[in-house]
């Protein structure tokens, strides 16, 4: 019994060190990341205000570090590209413009706390971000409450726009996409079992359901044949790969990231080369043909904007992109770049900074980028045009 | 689909016991758990991936990169823990600093090659054969004969040599060990060797399979191998592979049946149910207590 007793207190001890140094490494890491932004910003508002007046700063929310840092740096590059342009050009309402990145590691929790932290900084006119649906819908609200405009440039799933008035996209809801992308798996390729491969988050469980659901409407011969969850970041997708493969796939939607269609393409073409993958829009990204080789030759997908397109002004846009960074923007990068650009006429047209007006300028908005032309309806959702893309010999192509 | 199944799972399973053995060996003679083992195999994976980089050749560079990983289970013995041993520390002194050289690793890994998943070439691509229903492709086919025969060589090394007979003499008694003319600490870290050179065979076949390199790659698949290691009977070599292949069938077979969230706790409730039914693994011996 005393025994008994000795080892429930030292595992009493145990948890309460381990919660510990839990809340210690968060308090840490966030005061930390605090005070540097603070510092930063505050020694920009220094020379700046040597200068000129103050600033009109505009937040970008998204993954700096990590798994997904890719997008969120491309999200910043992007943003100030476009900031920078308007600099040149005198800036908005008289003021230079700021980008003020900050990282919230593609996590709730951390996104939580950062927009705790853009709240109170005041003034911030607005915030570009999140990255992920499900970090979009834990940070929206806390926007939403504050009047703080958040368009993100990347979140597809349903609710999220459904926040609140404050709270906009500059991407298509999943449906259209999902829809885009049966659209190549039956039409342009051609095939009728629809193998479903997801990750399981928010965002991949709720697609892999539209999809299911749009294929039913379909109602013709094509069905989905079987549908495998996976966990995102594991390495073996073997034992779904076979399930999809015993069930008769001719075709697998992957509904995940670079990181998930990479492997699983190559996974997948070492036991049937001649299965075809379809992805979506968030795959778009040079880091799925350096991860996937020649494995991803042929996968297909649907986006909104094509960085190799003919059109006069996207051209002057990539080329600028690819001198300041060294690499094409994205996609989702473009989306950023255009939705800055539609904050920025919006404050422009409000004629002040003050975030009712100039959400009541935006939501009315029409803005001709290079994303296409873009205007927000009663939710603040968009409907664009699709390219449809796939690799070939180791560059993204248009399809035809 | 069930054969193909298992198939895949002695294939994962294969991995795992690449790696356990390398808990295996440094457990058999220090009865230390070298937590720093899964980043030691990431390191591996790494430095194959920078040698097949610089053209050298597939196999030169996976032969540079055993001997790197080598010379860095080495390093780790002589700068962290035979200074412990020296000052007679708790065992509890060893086993958090390898859980602290792990960290060390994978940041530096992190800090050189980036967090982000990078492409391996793919070893041993020939293709794939049908047996039956089943596919199994070559890649699969090597991983497997490489594991048996690193196996073989690493039970001859143990049973057959001389620095064999003294690793085991230093595992029965060091000091006793040491009384007979055995430079403990010299077999220690040849031990240590050892493990980082298994270490850096598994990481090279694992990442010539996935094709995917990244510094966290070891933690998951170091917990995993560990788990493995203890169900066979940590300290046995065969048990290793055992515990191996049962971890990565059962996972194989979690994912299929319960779904594939299933997979990663599964390596841990077959351990637990091991270890309240036969407390030493399936192929350890009774605990010597030494006092």
């Amino acid at each position: 019994m005393k025994k008994m007793k000795k080892w429930v207190g030292l595992g009493l001890v145990l948890a309460m060190t381990a919660g510990f140094t839990g809340c210690t490494n968060n308090s840490a890491t966030s005061s930390e990341s605090t005070s540097d932004s603070t510092s930063t910003t505050k020694e920009t508002e220094s020379t700046q205000s040597s200068e000129s007046t103050e600033t009109i700063k505009i937040a970008v929310a998204a993954p700096m570090t990590g798994d997904t840092a890719e997008y969120g740096i491309g999200f910043t590059n992007a943003a100030q590209l476009m900031a920078d342009e308007w600099n040149a050009n005198g800036g908005v309402l008289g003021q230079q413009i700021e980008i003020v990145p900050y990282d919230d590691k593609n996590s709730s929790e951390e996104a939580a706390t950062i927009a705790q932290k853009i709240v109170s900084e005041g003034d911030i006119v607005g915030v570009i971000g999140h990255f992920s649906s499900g970090v979009c819908l834990t940070a929206a609200p806390i926007y939403q409450q504050n009047q703080i405009i958040e368009i993100s440039p990347s979140a597809s799933h349903p609710d999220y726009s459904l926040v609140g008035d404050y709270i906009f996209r500059n991407n298509t809801v999943i449906k259209s996409e999902a829809a885009a992308s049966i659209d190549i798996a039956t039409q342009d390729l051609g095939k009728k079992n629809i193998g479903i491969i997801s990750i399981k988050t928010d965002w991949g469980t709720n697609t892999s359901q539209v999809i299911k659901d749009l294929v039913e409407q379909l109602g013709s011969d094509v069905k989905v044949v079987a549908h495998e969850e996976v966990v995102e970041g594991s390495d073996d997708y073997s034992p779904a790969i076979t399930k999809l493969n015993e069930a008769g796939a001719d075709v697998v939607i992957c509904a995940g990231m670079y990181n998930l269609v990479a492997p699983v393409a190559k996974q997948y073409k070492q036991i049937n080369p001649d299965i075809q993958i379809v992805g979506f829009s968030n795959a778009y990204s040079q880091q799925l043909i350096e991860l996937g080789g020649d494995s991803v030759e042929g996968v297909c997908f649907p986006v909104i904007f094509f960085s190799e397109s003919q059109d006069e002004k996207i051209k002057t846009y990539v080329d600028a992109f690819t001198k300041a960074y060294g690499t094409a923007p994205s996609a989702l990068s473009s989306q950023a770049y255009d939705s800055v650009g539609m904050l920025l006429t919006a404050i422009e047209q409000a004629g002040t900074t003050d975030s009712q007006q100039v959400r009541k300028f935006l939501a009315d908005l029409g803005y001709d980028g290079v994303t296409g032309y873009t205007k927000f309806d009663e939710n603040g959702d968009v409907q664009k045009d699709f390219i449809k893309v796939t690799i070939k010999d180791g560059t993204f192509v248009k399809m035809d | 689909m069930i054969g193909q199944q298992i198939f895949n799972g002695l294939t994962l399973g294969m991995a795992y016991a690449l790696i356990a053995v390398g808990y295996s060996l440094v457990f058999g003679i220090l009865r230390l758990v070298n937590f720093s083992h899964g980043s030691v195999y990431a390191f591996g994976a790494h430095a194959a991936l920078l040698f097949v980089g610089m053209k050298l050749g597939i196999f030169p560079a996976i032969l540079m990169s055993l001997i790197f990983t080598g010379v860095l289970g080495i390093l780790i013995d002589k700068t962290a823990l035979e200074p412990l041993r020296k000052k007679k520390s708790m065992p509890i002194a060893s086993l958090i600093t390898t859980i602290g050289i792990s960290n060390i690793i994978q940041n530096m890994l992190t800090a050189t090659f980036g967090s982000q998943k990078k492409a391996f070439p793919a070893l041993f691509d020939f293709g794939v054969i049908s047996v039956g229903k089943l596919q199994i492709s070559w890649t699969q086919i090597c991983m497997c004969i490489i594991s048996l025969m690193l196996m073989l060589v690493l039970v001859l090394l143990v049973h057959k040599t001389k620095i064999g007979l003294a690793m085991r003499a230093c595992e029965q008694n060091p000091k006793a060990a040491s009384m007979m003319g055995i430079n403990v600490n010299f077999i220690i870290s040849f031990t240590f060797f050892l493990g980082g050179v298994s270490a850096a065979i598994a990481g090279a076949l694992i990442s010539g399979y996935y094709q995917i390199v990244y510094p966290n790659m070891g933690y998951m698949a170091g917990l995993k191998a560990f788990a493995a290691a203890v169900l066979g009977g940590i300290g046995s070599l065969p048990g290793a592979l055992i515990g191996g292949l049962l971890v990565g069938v059962s996972e194989s077979m979690a994912a299929t049946f319960l779904g594939s969230t299933y997979r990663d706790c599964m390596a841990f409730i077959i351990l637990i149910i091991v270890l309240i039914v036969r407390p030493n693994g399936l192929f350890g011996k009774k605990g010597i207590t030494k006092v």
